[in-house]
């Protein structure tokens, strides 16, 4: 069994002190809750995370601050009884200002007991982590393209002309991944041209077939072309018995072929821009 | 707010025909009569339809798209899009949308030096 | 780019309420964290549905809600008119945009850019449909 905690009594100036620093904290919204979990005292960092002023929401129940699908769920009642039955009580998630928008908020919610060990409350302190979440996603972000820019490389080989050679198996996310920088790259670089080498792809099935596909039309409506190289006779015949239409494709057996037809296109654009040439 | 309007130059024997960011669907339709309209006024070689800065492609434009391509195709002209975004051709080909008998390049500067070329004898489908 | 607040509803009643919703939900998505190409997907999505409530039955509601449950971020939209309701969904679900016209052109492919996309409609009363989204964790 728990010892109850006391409330002790400091001297009056040390409490002075003490809300001046309740007052004061910018980044802590530290309340006061009554055991039915309604709000009893606000300060200034509560405004401000919250976007309540005390007047408003002393006396509302915290559901407030909840998601609805939160309040539906029981939350409340969930954390309230284990802060009174383990003292207090952590927790990171969703929370909602007075506008409706949401933040993701750091809470600690502590059970106040008074000498005889009888609840009269809580202590509720909320930190306002949004934009270190936001960080840290975006970090996580960062981290796999990074990831993904190892595993699938996007090289410009020659000005103009991009070279991805495919390795092994790409499973429906990557290749979705794999597209989009592509396309972002064939804006980036105005290539002329994206050789899309496979070579090293053993075997093909029907889904990445149909975004390998799905990747040479989206290329292809940017205004560029897409050579497709080293089609091994297995995937070849896997192409032609899924039924994908391969009008759209330029293919070449070897990727040292695809590269010179590449860089054939880019000549033939470069002499239809010369008026001295008669081309 | 944004300007809706489409614009039309005639540049050397082409037309070029730029679409507004988010054009509603009475300024799509507006392309079809646009172009066939400036089409009587000057005989065009084609037509260069510039999407660089449009961010939503659905069916009803890529709809109008393609039978405006159709259109010029029978006047005897081309139609090469230019500058599609990188998520507007994810979302396209994603969708299964066709633009039809069209061709694409990077910029109006490449459609220009296309257009200098012959047209590809067997026009492939997009 | 103006906030949005995480639900809302507009009215759809003029055609010019088409771009609006795809606006609204341009903001909607970016708000709620999608990439660009994912916003542009659900934007494009919405534009479909936007539209065939205008075309068939002249009016009706687009509503949205910032989904978040088991850690999973995503977005709902739901579309709802009192038109004249479609015969058989899964007829019309299949119609490809070839055959160009009719109701649900651009449906299925609408599909393809969600991760959920439901129909609820009866002929003589309405349609609803809702489609939902989730951000890649």
């Amino acid at each position: 069994m728990e010892d109850p905690k006391d409330l002790r009594v400091p001297d009056p100036s040390a409490t002075e002190m003490l809300q001046l620093l309740v007052d004061n904290l910018r980044d802590y919204a530290i309340i006061l809750l009554d055991t039915d979990g309604r709000v009893l005292t606000w300060n200034t960092a509560a405004e401000r995370i919250k976007g309540w002023k005390a007047d408003e929401i002393i006396g509302q129940p915290i559901s407030r601050f909840y998601t609805k699908e939160d309040v539906e769920g029981g939350k409340i009642q969930t954390e309230l009884k284990s802060a009174a039955q383990e003292g207090r009580f952590e927790d990171e998630g969703w929370r909602v200002r007075k506008d409706g928008r949401r933040f993701w908020a750091n809470v600690m919610i502590t059970a106040l007991r008074d000498k005889d060990g009888t609840l009269r409350g809580f202590g509720k302190v909320t930190r306002d982590l949004t934009e270190r979440r936001n960080n840290e996603e975006k970090i996580k972000r960062q981290a796999q393209e990074i990831f993904e820019m190892a595993a699938v490389p996007i090289v410009q080989v020659w000005q103009g002309i991009l070279l991805v050679p495919l390795i092994g198996t790409l499973d429906s996310q990557r290749s979705q991944q794999l597209m989009e920088r592509l396309l972002h790259r064939v804006t980036e670089t105005r290539s002329s041209v994206a050789i899309l080498d496979i070579t090293g792809v053993p075997t093909i099935d029907s889904q990445t077939a149909q975004h390998l596909i799905e990747t040479v039309s989206a290329v292809r409506l940017l205004g560029a072309d897409v050579i497709l190289t080293g089609v091994r006779p297995n995937i070849a015949q896997t192409l032609v018995h899924l039924g994908i239409d391969l009008s759209n494709v330029i293919t070449r057996a070897s990727l040292a072929s695809g590269l010179g037809m590449a860089l054939g296109i880019l000549n033939a654009s470069i002499v239809a821009k010369d008026p001295t040439t008669n081309a | 707010m944004h300007n809706f309007a489409i614009s039309v130059i005639k540049i050397r024997d082409v037309l070029l025909v730029t679409m507004p960011p988010d054009p509603d669907d009475s300024t799509i339709s507006a392309l079809q009569d646009k172009v066939l309209t400036s089409m009587e006024k000057f005989p065009a070689k084609g037509l260069i339809l510039d999407i660089s800065a449009v961010e939503t492609l659905d069916s009803f434009f890529a709809r109008t798209v393609a039978e405006t391509a159709q259109m010029v195709t029978l006047m005897g002209g081309r139609t090469i899009i230019v500058g599609m975004q990188p998520a507007v051709a994810v979302t396209v080909t994603q969708m299964g949308l066709t633009l039809g008998n069209i061709e694409t390049a990077l910029d109006v500067d490449r459609a220009l030096d296309l257009t200098a070329k012959p047209a590809p004898l067997l026009k492939r489908q997009r | 780019m103006s906030e949005v607040p995480p639900s809302g509803e507009m009215r759809i009643g003029a055609e010019t309420d088409i771009v609006v919703s795809r606006r609204t939900v341009r903001d909607a998505a970016t708000q709620f964290g999608f990439s660009a190409t994912d916003v542009t997907r659900i934007v494009t999505a919405a534009s479909e549905l936007a539209r065939n409530v205008f075309k068939y039955a002249g009016e009706g509601v687009m509503r949205w809600r910032h989904l978040e449950t088991n850690g999973r971020v995503g977005i709902e939209l739901q579309f709802v008119d009192r038109g004249p309701g479609i015969a058989d969904v899964e007829q019309a679900m299949e119609q490809g945009y070839s055959t160009g016209g009719g109701l649900g052109v651009g449906l299925p492919g609408a599909k393809r850019l969600v991760d959920e996309l439901e129909i609820q409609s009866e002929v003589g009363s309405g349609t609803t449909v809702t489609l939902k989204k989730w951000r890649k964790t």
